[in-house]
């Protein structure tokens, strides 16, 4: 995917669509995977299904999945339920 | 009581709980415990990303209990898919509780899109236990694609109406050769142990149990429930007659005695 940036204050910023909202990152302090990510959200990994652009990432495979700046990524998690 | 055997797992309880509505985490983990239940439902929402302590599995043991999760908020079979997929990351378990409800007000399940699901799930791998209306046509239509069970719905979910679909489901526990898990709308214990005593193999309860006025001592009572239904289905029910017929020995000695 064509890695996407724009320029806020002369500072190249970075986005992802988290869970429907876009959260900026200067350029390089963009978590680059999916476990940084979750790390900086404080969410633990124990418990979360991550999709990115559409696409499953397993957990075993969240250390390694690289993220890019424009990617839609959805962290879902169990709640209640009948 | 005998086991309760869904694909290749047994279960002892035939009491399968769901973890909506509950008031707080604390009081569920307290009804499930109380209700001996082994198979527990969940939803899957999107994490909150603004509240982290939103992590409702930090009360379940998941060592005790099979998390069995849903699909709903599908409203069709794609979604069904995707849910199910999301669901398998996230437990590592590849049971899905399958079910199709597009419309809001009633919460019926989509025969058409639930099948269609199934056919793709099972193909892909998992153990699908599908939420249906009682049909018993699309009941037998869904074993013979590979689905582990079948889950009528007694009434509309959250409803406690109980036991509206009897007739249907009498036909369903008739025809299948997969367990029958009477699903929603069982709002009593009695209710319960009229499905299991029909010869339902298992029920599943959430509102009735989360909305009781003591969810945990509620729980207990459909576990109760359920039990007594079963064993009363395995026991064989006596026959059920307009007339009276004597309990006690009427050849009475009172009135020869008179006669004397």
């Amino acid at each position: 995917m064509q890695e996407c940036f724009f320029v806020f204050c002369g500072v190249k910023m970075e986005v992802l669509k988290i869970n429907g909202v876009e959260k900026h990152f200067p350029a390089g302090l963009m978590p680059s995977t999916v476990s940084a990510l979750l790390e900086q959200l404080d969410i633990k990994a124990a418990t979360v299904a991550a999709e990115v652009d559409g696409q499953i990432v397993e957990r075993n495979k969240f250390t390694e999945a690289k993220l890019l700046s424009g990617q839609r990524i959805e962290l879902v998690r169990f709640v209640g339920g009948g | 009581m005998d086991k309760l055997v869904i694909a290749d797992k047994e279960f002892n309880s035939r009491l399968l709980v769901g973890t909506g509505k509950f008031a707080s985490c604390e009081i569920m983990a307290e009804a499930l415990e109380k209700s001996g239940t082994e198979i527990v439902t969940v939803a899957l929402r999107r994490v909150d990303i603004e509240n982290k302590n939103d992590d409702m599995l930090r009360t379940i043991d998941v060592k005790k209990y099979l998390l069995l999760p849903n699909t709903s908020g599908a409203r069709d079979a794609d979604e069904a898919v995707r849910l199910s997929k999301l669901a398998r990351a996230a437990t590592g378990i590849n049971w899905v509780k399958l079910e199709v409800t597009p419309d809001p007000y009633y919460l019926l399940p989509d025969p058409v899109e639930t099948l269609e699901a199934a056919k793709i799930l099972i193909k892909e791998g998992f153990v699908v236990l599908p939420y249906i209306n009682a049909d018993p046509v699309l009941a037998k239509k869904l074993e013979d694609v590979g689905t582990s069970t079948v889950m009528p719905l007694a009434s509309p979910i959250g409803s406690n109406q109980g036991l509206k679909t009897r007739e249907a489901l009498e036909i369903i526990i008739e025809q299948a050769n997969v367990p029958v898990v009477v699903d929603a709308g069982l709002g009593l214990p009695s209710h319960a142990a009229d499905a299991m005593e029909m010869g339902a193999d298992a029920v599943l309860v959430n509102t009735a149990i989360a909305t009781a006025g003591e969810p945990g001592r509620m729980a207990a009572a459909f576990k109760l429930a359920v039990e007594a239904g079963r064993t009363a289905y395995i026991a064989g029910a006596a026959v059920a007659g307009k007339r009276a017929s004597a309990s006690s020995p009427l050849t009475g000695f009172l009135r020869n005695n008179k006669e004397k």
